[in-house]
């Protein structure tokens, strides 16, 4: 446990500050939505709209993100601080146009199977879970093309 | 008929610079013309190809210019 704790040290350490955020953003996102997208496949939601339960997950799955996002940010700021203030080089702005441009691509492919193709057929709970999981594969996609990005220089 | 795809790289001599200009690091190498300690290290490592505004910073800061620093070379 010491082990891995020290080799994930040495991996911060030796990356860069944008690399370390989208890390954090992936961990922030799979800590939030995996448990919720867990519970809506085992348990969805069978009362009609408003279901306070249901958005009641929603709203504690927001929470554990803001709250890993906003844990992780102060220790990047308390332990690198000049890197965390720096501002982004062309390299880190070429990395995220990348990103961006293709998380953008998947997320319009989630509207429009949410906007267009889906109330034919489906509604409610199914619709806004699928909105959810559209957003969330989107910025899955962003951070891990930024992260490769940067492994791959 | 297309023309083949240019398979060269850009290759450059910022290790050497560095020691040479008494054994600069990285960072200091990155402060000085706005970059990042990582970029300079993906630079040196030839993983990623600098703007041409950058390649004329680093040129600068060693007083070399920039054929000097960055030049073509053939695939292996």
């Amino acid at each position: 446990m010491l082990d891995t704790m020290t080799s994930i040290q040495d991996i911060l350490e030796a990356t860069c500050h944008r690399e370390r955020v989208a890390w954090l953003s992936l961990v922030a996102m799979a800590a939030a939505y995996g448990p919720f997208f867990l519970g809506v496949a085992l348990e969805p939601p069978s009362a009609p709209l408003p279901d306070l339960p249901s958005m009641g997950r929603f709203a504690g799955a927001v929470l554990v993100q803001v709250v890993v996002l906003g844990v992780g940010h102060a220790w990047f700021r308390l332990r690198w601080p000049h890197e965390a203030r720096a501002p982004a080089d062309e390299r880190d702005r070429a990395i995220e146009l990348r990103a961006r441009r293709i998380a953008y691509h998947v997320l319009i492919v989630g509207i429009v199977l949410v906007g267009c193709v889906m109330p034919f057929s489906k509604h409610g709970w199914e619709l806004i879970h699928t909105g959810i999981a559209a957003v969330v594969v989107a910025e899955l996609v962003h951070y891990g093309l930024v992260v490769l990005g940067y492994r791959r220089g | 008929m297309t023309e083949p795809v240019d398979s060269r790289r850009i290759s450059n001599g910022i290790r050497t610079l560095r020691f040479l200009h008494g054994e600069m690091t990285q960072a200091e190498l990155g402060r000085r013309i706005g970059l990042t300690r990582q970029t300079v290290a993906a630079i040196e490592a030839e993983k990623y190809s600098p703007s041409l505004e950058a390649a004329f910073r680093i040129a600068e800061v060693f007083g070399k210019r920039v054929d000097e620093v960055f030049a073509w070379s053939e695939p292996e």
